[in-house]
């Protein structure tokens, strides 16, 4: 499994997630903004459900 | 046993050991049994109802406490508020980006509310099951399907553009219009019921002096919607007809799509263990069923659908454990040979089981036979009648005795059961586009 670098993709995922959440805090209602990041977190949610969730059973 | 990565969409979750797997579920389903017991009130008084917390589940053994939920359940919680679809919802109503609907044929359609999470979901399950089909980005992919509120081909639609595939949306154009499309294009890849697939092959044939399998450039089809791609008769037609590798995949507008084959075909699907809870139920005395080769009854769960989560939802698919292992690598456990039928289609003919699917692979075995046919079940005083419409070839009506002898020595031996047959001119039984109704019990409309 060590051919995977699950650790880095984990942190970077969450970094992501994270950047996202504090755009959209500061978007000030600007639905562009918004609804674009919504799509993003969606995807970012993919990337968790692909790695993320797999760091602490492997 | 094969380890090469670049046939897995994601390698890190298909060939995780199954002691890991089952971890990895068990974390899964407890985050969506408390999202469901905190957000939808729907399952907040099913499972109060049944003395249970998310907290009390702490095993996989104990999944077992909690209560399933059927399609009936479905439908009464649509009576609810927020319109249309009940407090089932886990989401505020202005989170939900997608409507579909069931297709209705067991009774009311049933309504299924996405997010736009949700839907980027629907599409990564599909990224499996296409990726396992062998589509990758040089494919270009036509999809013959009307664009609409079933949700049959739309997930497989944005998981190909996802996979970096150039589709083409086929939408209403009619099946001549698609066939000429394909072939302009050179399509390598489709998605249709096996049902289409044939009636495509047999339109562009008899109607279009087109051969699929010489003129047209399809490479791989993906299969949906019914059970004919894991009957090896009906798939080794379409292959035929088509010149091309035929694949199953097994979803459902409620549940997701949760299942497919991989390019090993090794006589079953596999189930995409980490993105879904597959438990068999013995039919008569719902007992757990792990040993491979015996059927029963399939209870699944979506760990990670949020608007409308569907925890242990009894879905009535027939299905059993496979014996064997495939090649591919995968870990994810398979199904031997798909869904065998339905737990409410299985039904007592003159006392014997009978799964249409078995008639099917009989009458896709003769060679001599159109693809369609029809099978009614009818009641004479307290007798059980079996009438089985079929219809023979052009050309090959001078053999119509030896046919019909060997189609009801051949159904006595698969099904045990004795059938009169009627042979219908070749193009008058019913043709269809999605789901084909072929099986019709007339005792349980009181007929």
């Amino acid at each position: 499994m060590e051919e995977w670098k699950i650790d880095e993709m984990y942190d970077l995922i969450q970094q992501m997630h994270h950047l996202a959440d504090e755009l959209k805090k500061k978007a000030g209602g600007i639905q562009a903004v918004e609804r674009n990041l919504d799509r993003i977190l969606a995807s970012i949610k993919m990337l968790e459900l692909n790695v993320c969730d797999v760091k602490d059973v492997i | 046993m094969s380890k090469d990565h670049h046939i897995f969409w994601n390698p890190i979750i298909e060939t995780l050991p199954p002691e890991k797997l089952q971890a990895l579920q068990l974390k899964k389903f407890r985050r969506i049994l408390t999202w469901a017991y905190n957000k939808s009130p729907f399952y907040r008084r099913l499972y109060q109802g049944a003395g249970l917390e998310p907290g009390d589940i702490k095993s996989l053994e104990d999944i077992r406490k909690i209560p399933k939920i059927e399609k009936g359940m479905m439908r009464e919680v649509q009576q609810r508020e927020p319109f249309p679809y009940g407090d089932m919802l886990a989401v505020p109503i202005e989170q939900v980006t997608a409507f579909r609907q069931t297709s209705g044929t067991s009774g009311i359609p049933v309504y299924q509310a996405d997010t736009c999470q949700d839907w980027e979901w629907f599409s990564e399950c599909w990224c499996y099951i296409l990726y396992a089909h062998g589509y990758r980005s040089t494919d270009r992919v036509f999809i013959p399907f009307g664009y609409n509120i079933f949700v049959a081909f739309w997930a497989g639609h944005y998981a190909a553009e996802k996979l970096g595939c150039e589709v083409v949306p086929g939408g209403i154009l009619d099946t001549q219009a698609r066939i000429l499309k394909m072939k302009e294009l050179k399509c390598t890849a489709f998605m249709a019921t096996p049902t289409y697939v044939l009636g495509m092959a047999d339109a562009a044939k008899s109607k279009m002096g087109i051969d699929p399998a010489k003129d047209l450039y399809i490479e791989k089809i993906t299969c949906a919607g019914e059970p004919g791609a894991s009957i090896p008769t009906t798939k080794k037609r379409m292959e035929e007809a088509w010149g091309a590798k035929v694949y199953d995949h097994i979803g459902a507008t409620e549940i997701g799509a949760w299942s497919y084959e991989c390019t090993e075909q090794p006589g079953g699907l596999h189930v995409n263990e980490a993105f879904f809870l597959v438990e068999i139920e013995d039919l008569e005395t719902g007992q757990l069923i792990t040993e491979p080769g015996k059927e029963g009854k399939m209870v699944i769960t979506a760990f990670d659908r949020m608007a409308k989560p569907c925890i242990r939802f009894d879905a009535m698919d027939v299905i059993h454990w496979a014996n064997f292992q495939c090649d591919c690598g995968r870990t994810f456990r398979i199904i031997d040979g798909g869904v065998v039928g339905r737990a409410d289609d299985i039904t007592k003919v003159k006392g014997v089981l009978l799964a249409p699917t078995a008639i099917e692979e009989v009458i896709r075995s003769l060679s001599e036979l159109g693809n369609e046919y029809e099978v009614v079940v009818s009641k004479r005083g307290d007798i059980d009648d079996i009438l089985l419409k079929v219809e023979i070839l052009p050309g090959k009506e001078g053999e119509r005795e030896y046919i019909l002898a060997r189609l009801k020595d051949q159904l006595r031996v698969k099904t045990n059961l004795g059938y009169k047959i009627e042979v219908h001119p070749y193009g008058s039984l019913p043709r269809y586009e999605v789901k084909a109704k072929r099986f019709k019990d007339m005792r349980k409309k009181g007929g």
